[in-house]
């Protein structure tokens, strides 16, 4: 007995049950919140201040401790099912069921952190095993690892309260990146796969074409580096005609295909064909070598000898030849100068440049060669010397293309700048980063569709200041996880939320036009 | 306010491994040790606002270990439901039949003084007789055909399990021997509780800073009716800090017109503070 009367006050003292009276008298409960006011700066001991400080907690307290009374009328009841952690509505929705809930097998279920907002705000009444559960109990049971955090839940009830859509996500809905590359409704993407197709010449600044290019102009690269290797091999081999050497000539010539090659291909096959026999042939003295000047007015003879066989491809013999009647075709008179024409002739003949006392000249084996000469000097008069463009390396810019000064800076920018989604592709989901819940805008709510939501407003990823800070990989993986939605990171520190994203920046160039 | 026992133990139930309180007296408890929390939950009186939460309140990590540490925590009683089921809900069932049958009979009043007092208000003029005996016809009429519909019931959704008529256990006085978690489970940081219990241990109240770049704000009296002074950010003595991290957090304290604090430990209980202040050049 004596047990019973002190336990008695003892749960009074913890009792928050409210008496019938009480309940019923709560309809006519205020329903505003008294404005909180100035606060004070230090505490001074005064009686003012003590006073105005148990005001202060005095309505605290009855904030805190006023509990929720609702009509049985206005309350929706379900039942909480926990083994599929979900709630079951045993009566109809409200208001409610245009932004929350979902239907299967012809009956209405909340998910559980729905259902634990709903208790909060008053219109849901959840009953396990026949007996209600207080918020207590829905904190308790409906969040967890496997449903929904505390920390996720405090977000989820936030953005709620702040009136909010917030699902949750799920991360099989999203297109697959296989899946985007098809679909293309990126104009990024489409970019791409055009590029990868055409390998015209047209510039392009996607990634996967410029490396297309480089590709090309790399093999490009490698033939003239083997080019250039043989131009200084071939003054020590010894070409010498002979009857094997003709069947690669013509084998050669015919087999390669594109540009004017062709005659590295008939040195190749030649270098081929006699670096094991270098020894057996002669140098070719093209000193001499004749070359019948048939308009020279020194009298020569009438007909010219067989060239050397030596010269001569191939059983192939060439007898003598007569050239009178050539000569009688041209004109051989004297010209006739008056001695001013006379000495001008001379001047001018001393004045001009003998092309063949050009060293560079007399070291160019073939007209080829020769051509090649003149467009390099041709070059450096017009900007472009031959010594910097015919090698690997080239200078960054042709001056004589033209080019904006903006792009100009582009080329010679060391630091390249780069979007959130480069290279994101190539990232593993991890496991300590997941993006939680989908948000859509408040004022979507008058025609939002549950089957059909759109695109939502920004997707939330719950985490908290005691925590890591999400490094650039984990950045990167959400935000192509995410898609063209943008990431917010909402982190929780005791009931303080603070959101923060991360977006794409430009660096302002500063380009005079 | 003086009656409040001082050996009882707060409960303390945890939710996804976080402390929270839901009891008010418990609120109250540990208000009156000084220790402030963080609400969590929505307000009943207005639920779809942020300014003003309700009840959990969530203890800081330091703040459980304190109370541990003074003996004053303990573990709130778990799920509601006991071996009697059916007996629980039987007993529900009547609870819930007889809040009916009262509030009926408060609403049959309610009704017959609302009735009394617009005959009385209009009728000032009029004799008291024929008008009395119209009144009591009124009455009786009342009384015959009054019902009070069931949907009309008023129901408490409790907040705490405190609240649920047949949860006994969840109102009883705990004793600190329950503990909370296992042994190893709460890893506080000492220098940070250190340095916790010190300042509490001076007067000041303390709650998360987190998004002040710091550890704990620090309030000279309670945060309902000041402003924190100071932003106590916890360093080890032997810890070399950057001058940078030192410049942010000043540039920090100084945008919200706070004092920054290093807090730094020392080992024999001791805590050895340095103050920052962004004064300007004299």
């Amino acid at each position: 007995m004596a047990d019973q009367n002190k336990k008695e006050p003892e749960l009074k003292f913890y009792n928050e049950i409210l008496t019938p009276s009480e309940l019923f008298a709560a309809r006519s409960r205020s329903r505003k919140i008294p404005v909180r006011g100035q606060k004070d700066f230090f505490p001074d001991d005064s009686d003012e201040q003590r006073r105005r400080l148990e005001q202060s907690l005095t309505e605290h307290w009855s904030l805190i401790s006023e509990e929720r009374v609702e009509k049985l009328g206005n309350l929706v009841k379900a039942t909480w099912i926990p083994s599929q952690q979900i709630v079951e509505l045993q009566s109809p929705a409200g208001k409610f069921w245009q932004t929350m809930g979902f239907s299967a097998t012809g009956k209405q279920f909340l998910l559980p952190e729905e259902a634990l907002y709903l208790m909060e705000c008053g219109d849901l009444q959840v009953l396990h095993q026949d007996l209600p559960l207080s918020i207590q109990d829905g904190y308790e049971k409906f969040l967890s690892s496997s449903t929904v955090s505390l920390l996720q839940y405090q977000v989820f009830g936030h953005l709620k309260r702040l009136g909010y859509v917030v699902h949750r996500f799920d991360p099989s809905s999203q297109p697959s990146s296989y899946a985007r590359q098809l679909n293309l409704p990126q104009s990024r993407d489409r970019a791409e796969k055009r590029g990868k197709r055409k390998r015209s010449d047209s510039p392009s600044t996607t990634s996967s074409h410029t490396e297309a290019q480089e590709e090309s102009d790399r093999m490009e690269d490698k033939r003239g580096v083997h080019e250039g290797e043989d131009d200084e091999k071939l003054p020590e081999s010894h070409p010498a005609t002979s009857p094997e050497t003709s069947g690669t000539h013509n084998a050669a010539a015919s087999s390669a295909g594109a540009g004017g090659t062709w005659w590295m291909a008939d040195v190749l096959g030649d270098q081929s064909d006699h670096q094991p026999t270098s020894g057996s042939s002669s140098h070719r003295d093209f000193g001499s070598i004749l070359f019948p000047d048939l308009g020279s007015r020194e009298h020569l003879s009438s007909c010219l000898a067989s060239p050397d066989p030596s010269l001569l491809p191939g059983s192939l013999a060439v007898g003598v030849c007569d050239v009178s009647h050539w000569r009688q075709r041209i004109n051989l008179r004297e010209v006739k100068m008056s001695p001013k024409e006379q000495e001008r002739e001379e001047a001018r003949r001393k004045r001009r440049w003998d092309v063949n006392k050009d060293r560079q000249v007399r070291r160019c084996r073939n007209w080829a060669e020769y051509r090649e000469l003149l467009a390099r000097r041709g070059g450096r008069r017009e900007g472009r010397p031959a010594h910097l463009w015919n090698r690997e390396v080239t200078p960054l810019h042709d001056p004589r293309q033209p080019i904006p000064t903006g792009q100009l800076l582009e080329k010679i920018s060391v630091i390249e700048s780069t979007h959130l989604l480069e290279g994101a592709s190539r990232l593993k989901d991890s496991d300590d980063w997941r993006i939680c819940f989908n948000v859509y805008q408040p004022d979507s709510v008058a025609d939002f569709k549950k089957s059909d939501p759109g695109k939502p407003y920004s997707r939330m990823c719950v985490c908290s200041f005691g925590g890591p800070v999400p490094d650039l990989r984990a950045i990167k993986q959400l935000a192509l996880q995410s898609g063209d939605v943008l990431v917010v990171f909402a982190v929780v520190d005791h009931g303080d939320i603070s959101f923060y994203t991360f977006k794409d920046f430009q660096l302002p160039t500063d380009v005079i036009p | 306010m003086d009656d409040r026992p001082s050996s009882h133990a707060v409960g303390v139930s945890l939710c996804d491994s976080a402390p929270l309180l839901w009891r008010v007296e418990d609120l109250r408890t540990v208000r009156s040790q000084g220790l402030v929390g963080a609400l969590l939950g929505s307000l009943p009186r207005t639920p779809r606002q942020n300014v003003r939460l309700g009840r959990p309140l969530l203890l800081l990590e330091e703040e459980e270990t304190l109370l541990r540490e003074r003996q004053a925590a303990a573990a709130g009683y778990q799920d509601g439901r006991g071996a009697e089921l059916r007996l629980q809900v039987q007993q529900h069932k009547e609870d819930q039949q007889r809040s009916y049958e009262e509030q009926s009979v408060l609403a049959l009043e309610d009704r017959k003084s609302a009735l009394l007092r617009a005959m009385t208000s209009s009728h000032t003029e009029s004799g008291a007789g024929a008008q009395g005996g119209a009144l009591r016809g009124r009455l009786e009429a009342l009384d015959r055909s009054f019902t009070f519909p069931c949907s009309a019931l008023a129901v408490q959704l409790s907040t705490a399990r405190a609240g649920l008529s047949y949860c006994p256990e969840a109102r009883v006085v705990l004793r600190a021997d329950r503990p909370i978690r296992g042994r190893d489970e709460l890893n506080c940081d000492a220098a940070r509780y250190q340095v916790f219990r010190d300042l509490r241990g001076r007067g000041f109240y303390l709650t998360s800073a987190g998004k002040f770049g710091g550890d704990f704000l620090v309030y000279p009296g309670d945060p309902l009716r000041f402003h924190a002074h100071f932003i106590a950010v916890c360093v080890s003595e032997n810890e070399s800090v950057g001058l940078l991290d030192l410049l942010s957090v000043a540039r920090l304290g100084s945008n919200v017109k706070k004092t920054v604090l290093l807090c730094s430990p020392g080992p024999d209980g001791r805590v050895l503070y340095t103050s920052l202040q962004w004064s300007g050049m004299v």
